[in-house]
């Protein structure tokens, strides 16, 4: 097992931010090759004229999922020292809603917000300055969060555990949940009312 | 190749920039062991502020005082760099297929105004939300899905399910 | 387009589908005995209960002190910040992210050595790394620092200053004056609860930071 390379010890602690940044590159420029710096192109998923959000988002995440899994079949990931995103329920829904309504009215999420700045959309620098203003908001009033922030800690629990399948019964089932996902989009796209934008 | 002929502007594949996020993501996992994320870098940089200005407020705050402590903090400075990254990596993006331009995106039916105060405030809501759920779309969601979270597929189903309905209710911004 | 977009679906799923057949590895591997027997030999598994002090007194955030006695023990009198996992549970999964916990140094104590070293024993057995013993457990801790053992006329310098050191320790884990929290002391059983659950937040604390 040598990979997480990091926390295996494999590569030194100090390189962590240098990798940030080149790993941070490419996340950059893959969103905005794909035009996630533009906030109407990517509320076209919710209205059927433009799926790449869904696109980008499954493609990408069941390409991790697949790629940990095998890495840690072939024994070079040891699955274990991966961060998982521990679930908090009720913050975790609630947060996620509250996300939801600034999404579709922001038509950014703070990736895809940095995106737009690097490439000069003034509405992208102000959702970051909303952005600001909301954490700070939060922070401030933190007592008044604070039992809801805490509330539900389940851990670290993965979804397959709770659906009581394997990781690789779950992702399998995904990537073809994915798939009709795709083609669903496709069909969408061809029958909705095209939007100049 | 997606060519949007009105506007002229070239656009990768969906599918193969998904391809490409997920791969630098995955390596992402692999060298850190952690995924990537974005609003945990907004919260660090507004958590250094406050403390620089007011330090004693800092300190005594039950939020403010959980990221300061000397040892929180790898993963914070992390995800600054990694924001840095961002930013080169779209800039390096938009120079090469030409999308470098300041401009308001709004659809034509809306002012810019309209536009930027609804963005103002559609970032404020994000940005509490996504100290709730401690993470946004690509912490949460994108990186605890490829790890098989459940707090991350909840979080992307509330995220995605919640925008689809209120991006209906604010049709009138987009189309 | 089309064609090429189908036979990356097919692609994708069975990539996906090459999954299911591979057989299902554990995802805890075993150390070789060979491995688990350099490690069983390397003195720089046990760490003195000197240099736990220090590490306590300074608030170091890598220490991470694991008891292993039984919950009954640990709630009459536990070293500050400690996490009780009872050796017969070190092994379920609530544990494991704890214990996985890069970049911490976990030490095991008991009241004595062998407990805590049974614990590093099996952890180390199951491939967690930055497992350490306490040497001499509590018990060697309550006697050099809380009791503390006068040094005899001829003792060296070395020895006169591991003697202060102690006893500006038994200051620090005896006396009220020092900063709040941290103290153990001769704590009420109520605080006991508490100090648990400060201890997961740190384990929180670095996720929480993440997004």
């Amino acid at each position: 097992m040598v990979a997480p390379l990091i926390p295996m010890g494999v590569i030194p602690e100090s390189w962590n931010n240098v990798f940030a940044v080149i790993l941070g590159f490419g996340f950059g420029f893959a969103l905005e090759s794909a035009g996630f710096s533009s906030s109407r192109k990517i509320i076209g998923t919710f209205f059927g004229y433009d799926f790449v959000v869904l696109k980008v988002f499954f493609t990408a995440a069941i390409t991790a999922m697949i790629g940990l899994l095998y890495l840690s079949y072939i024994g070079w990931l040891d699955y274990s020292l991966l961060y998982i995103h521990p679930t908090f329920l009720a913050s975790a829904i609630i947060g996620g809603i509250v996300m939801g309504i600034g999404f579709s009215m922001g038509g950014y999420c703070p990736g895809t917000s940095f995106c737009g700045m690097a490439i000069g959309k003034i509405d992208a620098m102000i959702f970051m300055v909303g952005m600001v203003i909301g954490v700070f908001i939060f922070s401030e009033a933190f007592p008044l969060f604070e039992k809801l922030y805490n509330s539900g800690n389940l851990g670290g629990k993965l979804v397959s555990d709770s659906l009581g399948v394997s990781k690789s019964l779950f992702a399998f089932l995904l990537t073809v949940v994915a798939i009709g996902m795709f083609y669903g989009a496709t069909w969408v796209e061809k029958k909705v009312r095209k939007v100049e934008y | 190749m997606e060519k949007n002929k009105k506007s002229g502007t070239f656009y990768l594949n969906p599918y193969l920039s998904g391809f490409i996020f997920g791969m630098v993501l995955l390596i992402t996992f692999v060298i850190t062991g952690r995924g990537m994320g974005a609003s945990g870098a907004v919260k660090s940089t507004v958590v250094e502020a406050v403390n620089t200005v007011a330090p004693g407020h800092a300190e005594k705050s039950v939020y403010y005082s959980k990221f300061i402590s000397d040892d929180a903090h790898p993963m914070n400075t992390w995800l600054v760099f990694e924001v840095i990254g961002i930013l080169a990596g779209a800039f390096f993006s938009g120079l090469i297929f030409n999308r470098l331009k300041f401009k308001v995106e709004h659809s034509p039916k809306i002012t810019s105004r309209r536009r930027l105060i609804f963005a103002l405030l559609g970032g404020a809501l994000f940005g509490i939300g996504s100290q709730l759920a401690k993470g946004c779309t690509s912490g949460a969601a994108l990186s605890g899905m490829a790890v098989l979270s459940l707090g991350g597929f909840i979080t992307m189903m509330a995220i995605f399910g919640t925008a689809f309905i209120f991006a209906w209710i604010f049709k009138k911004n987009w189309i | 387009m089309n064609r090429r977009n189908t036979l990356l679906a097919i692609l994708a799923v069975v990539l996906a589908a090459g999954l299911l057949i591979i057989p299902n590895r554990g995802e805890k591997k075993e150390i070789k005995p060979e491995q688990l027997l350099t490690a069983i030999n390397d003195q720089a598994r046990f760490l003195s209960t000197d240099a736990i002090t220090e590490r306590i007194i300074g608030g170091d955030p890598t220490l991470q002190l694991i008891d292993v006695r039984p919950a009954k023990q640990f709630n009459t009198y536990a070293l500050p910040n400690a996490v009780n996992i009872p050796l017969d549970s070190i092994l379920s999964p609530s544990w494991t992210q704890l214990l996985h916990q890069p970049g911490k140094d976990k030490v095991f104590y008991s009241n004595g050595d062998i407990e805590a070293d049974a614990a590093w024993q099996v952890c180390t057995r199951n491939g967690v790394s930055k497992v350490f013993v306490m040497k001499g457990g509590l018990n060697h801790w309550y006697n050099t620092i809380i009791k503390g053992i006068e040094p005899s006329n001829t003792a060296s310098g070395n020895d006169l200053d591991l003697y202060s050191f102690r006893q500006s320790a038994r200051q620090y884990f005896t006396g009220s004056a020092e900063q709040g929290a941290d103290q153990p002391a001769q704590a009420e059983s109520t605080q006991k609860p508490a100090r648990v659950k400060v201890e997961r937040k740190p384990v929180e604390k670095s996720s929480g930071g993440g997004c």
